[in-house]
């Protein structure tokens, strides 16, 4: 079944700021459905005085929301929460139209968007501090948590609903007012939450969404009223940009990078499960996420084990169905656009020219379910004989490419894994408690999958990250969330 | 062409208990002798939509294997519901039981294959199978009494 679409038209996106939504005057770009290949939306790319001018309506209305208590701040996130189920098809298919997710993986987004707000509306908990009677006689020490006042948030393209919500709703129900930046390339969804915002009641000003790129980046980085960032997206922007400026600036920073995340596969793994588990790491989303497998690597000795091995996991992905996410028998959409289809193409090459053996190759003529345009489209891809040191076995590809790898022993396979740049989701595949309990032990990333090929923290837990995955200390999601979106205030008490 | 993704899966369940849910609303209007019974299956089976997609919409997430924890036929679990003009009693509760028989066999199979994979939907799954095992017990009481 095709699912209808629910963007008509051709909108042009405004930007929302102090409650009203305002016609920017920079220039305008398309919004590109890649599934059709079709424009859908037009963007605008705003201006310097539009951002501050964001900032501005954020900072007035600070003072007045920090002082709105806790219970009644979380109230419109409550509403908001409601709202969001109400529309919950009708955004999950505007992200699958934006973006070319599938329909199922869209819902995913939504619903892991709206734990965030459910968890934030345990503000009225989660700020509280601490504190001890008698440091001396008759002295009292307590902590108390504040909001600091206007954060910056950037989403990037990959999940354009839900990853602001991994901070927006905790810096709102902390006391703090918002200026998000959604990525110009899927700026839709974000639009669709802020009519939602707008409905559930957040005074004017506390919740703003500027469109745009560079200028608006940079007016944040720049803006003496900003306290902090919010930054999902590549590691050199992360590191060279956001992170950097914020030091230089004084600003609180937390900046989520790239990755290139092992799957390490035991010979004692359930094959079936893991398999089906590699599917979703690998060729989900397109391979366009953080947390996507990127090299799989098969440990031990055994030739027989790694050709049966391989030769299913090559059937099964020989077989996934690509199209049109709205088409509900599609497991894999387009790449978002075809500058990112080119970019893997290229990476593609480079594993050909370094030594690698190309066992399916995605470039072939793409069988996709409907009458599309291929512009986008790229089928899964699966290397072997990759080793670290080749691009498509150490770099990001951000697209449906497995590189895969053999390992002697656990012992090489964590080494592998270790000895890459970046830290963010590696895993293990096995029936062993002692082997998964050494891999996690051992492994320098910050989120560990046993089992699972997709390792995305509820909204409970923090969304980590290290070496060049992640810059900074506090992470999005959850307690550490609330922590940075608050400064910590001690007081220190006596009566005479 | 199997269907293999979550969503393909629930939009085939919520088909199945739509037809069957208009299929026991017929009956109730041709037979009146067991008119309750008949109704009472065909709202047990809008609760079950809600039941399944409840679950779905529940736990979807991009870290389970939503468009892959599926491989189902759907031709083989379809039923043709339609009877005819003057099809005896005997006759719709033979049809009803068959029915009833394909579905639990598509719940049963759609539960085993992602059961280590979907978290809540294979378990809501299996709570329609007990619920319409157990009306498959009582249709087929109606046919004895029936005789």
């Amino acid at each position: 079944m095709i699912l209808e679409e629910p963007i008509k038209g051709v909108p042009l996106v405004k930007n929302f700021i102090d409650g009203e939504w305002v016609e920017s005057k920079g220039e305008i770009r398309d919004v590109v459905n890649p599934a059709k290949y079709e424009v859908i939306a037009k963007v605008p790319i705003s201006t310097k005085d539009e951002i501050e001018a964001a900032v501005e309506a954020a900072k007035a209305a600070f003072p007045d929301w920090r002082r709105t208590t806790p219970l009644a701040r979380v109230r419109c996130l409550f509403r908001l929460k409601e709202l969001l189920e109400e529309h919950f098809e009708e955004v999950s298919r505007v992200q699958t139209q934006e973006h070319g997710k599938t329909i199922d993986e869209s819902r995913g987004e939504t619903r892991r968007g709206i734990e965030n707000v459910e968890v934030a509306c345990g503000i009225p908990t989660l700020m509280m501090g601490y504190n001890l009677e008698d440091i001396a006689t008759g002295i009292d020490e307590y902590v108390i948590r504040q909001p600091l006042g206007v954060f910056g948030i950037i989403g990037p393209f990959n999940f354009p609903f839900m990853i602001p919500l991994w901070s927006a709703p905790y810096a709102v129900a902390t006391g703090n007012c918002v200026v998000i930046k959604p990525s110009s390339e899927v700026p839709l969804s974000q639009m669709k939450i802020a009519e939602l915002v707008d409905e559930a009641g957040f005074p004017p000003g506390v919740w703003n969404v500027v469109n745009g790129g560079r200028t608006v980046v940079n007016g944040m980085l720049d803006h003496p009223d900003i306290q902090g960032i919010a930054f999902v997206g590549s590691t050199p922007t992360a590191r060279d940009v956001i992170y950097k400026r914020c030091g230089e600036t004084g600003k609180r920073v937390l900046a989520q990078g790239g990755a290139k995340n092992f799957m390490v596969i035991m010979p004692d793994c359930n094959i079936r499960a893991t398999i089906l588990a590699l599917m979703t790491s690998f060729f989900g989303n397109t391979g366009q996420r953080c947390l996507s497998g990127a090299n799989l690597v098969i440990v031990g000795e055994d030739d027989e084990f790694y050709k049966s091995f391989m030769d299913a996991v090559v059937a099964t992905t020989s077989k996934i169905v690509i199209g049109c996410g709205l088409d509900e028998s599609v497991q894999m959409g387009p790449l978002h656009d075809k500058e990112k289809k080119a970019k893997v193409i290229r990476y593609i090459e480079s594993g050909l020219q370094q030594g690698a053996k190309l066992r399916l190759d995605g470039r072939k003529k793409v069988k996709i379910v409907g009458d599309y345009p291929d512009t986008c489209f790229l089928g899964p891809t699966i290397f072997e004989d990759v080793t670290p040191d080749m691009k498509i076995g150490s770099e990001e590809i951000f697209g449906p490419v497995m590189s895969v790898m053999r390992a002697k022993n656990l012992d090489e396979a964590i080494e592998m894994c270790n000895s890459n740049l970046f830290g963010n989701a590696h895993a293990v595949f096995t029936s062993s408690g002692k082997t998964a309990r050494e891999f996690q032990y051992r492994v320098t990333s910050g989120n560990v999958g046993i089992n699972i090929g997709i390792v995305a923290p509820m909204a409970f837990f923090p969304f980590s990250g290290m070496k060049q995955s992640f810059f900074g200390i506090l992470h999005t999601q959850g307690q550490e969330a609330v922590r940075f979106f608050t400064e910590s205030k001690v007081v220190i008490q006596r009566w005479f | 062409m199997n269907l293999q993704t979550a969503s393909a899966v629930i939009s085939f369940a919520k088909s199945l208990e739509d037809e069957s849910a208009k299929f026991y609303q017929d009956l109730s209007q041709r037979y009146a002798e067991d008119k309750d019974v008949f109704v009472s299956l065909a709202t047990e089976n809008k609760k079950n939509i809600v039941q399944i997609e409840r679950a779905y919409y529940g736990v979807i997430s991009d870290a389970i294997e939503g468009c892959f924890a599926f491989d189902i036929e759907p031709d083989a679990y379809k039923v043709e519901t339609a009877l005819a003009e003057g099809a005896s009693y005997h006759d719709a509760l033979g049809k009803a039981i068959e029915l009833e028989e394909k579905i639990v066999k598509f719940y049963t199979d759609a539960a085993e294959q992602s059961k280590s994979l979907m978290a809540d939907v294979p378990r809501a799954f299996m709570l329609i199978v007990k619920k319409r095992a157990k009306r498959g017990t009582e249709l087929r009481s109606l046919l004895g009494k029936e005789g």
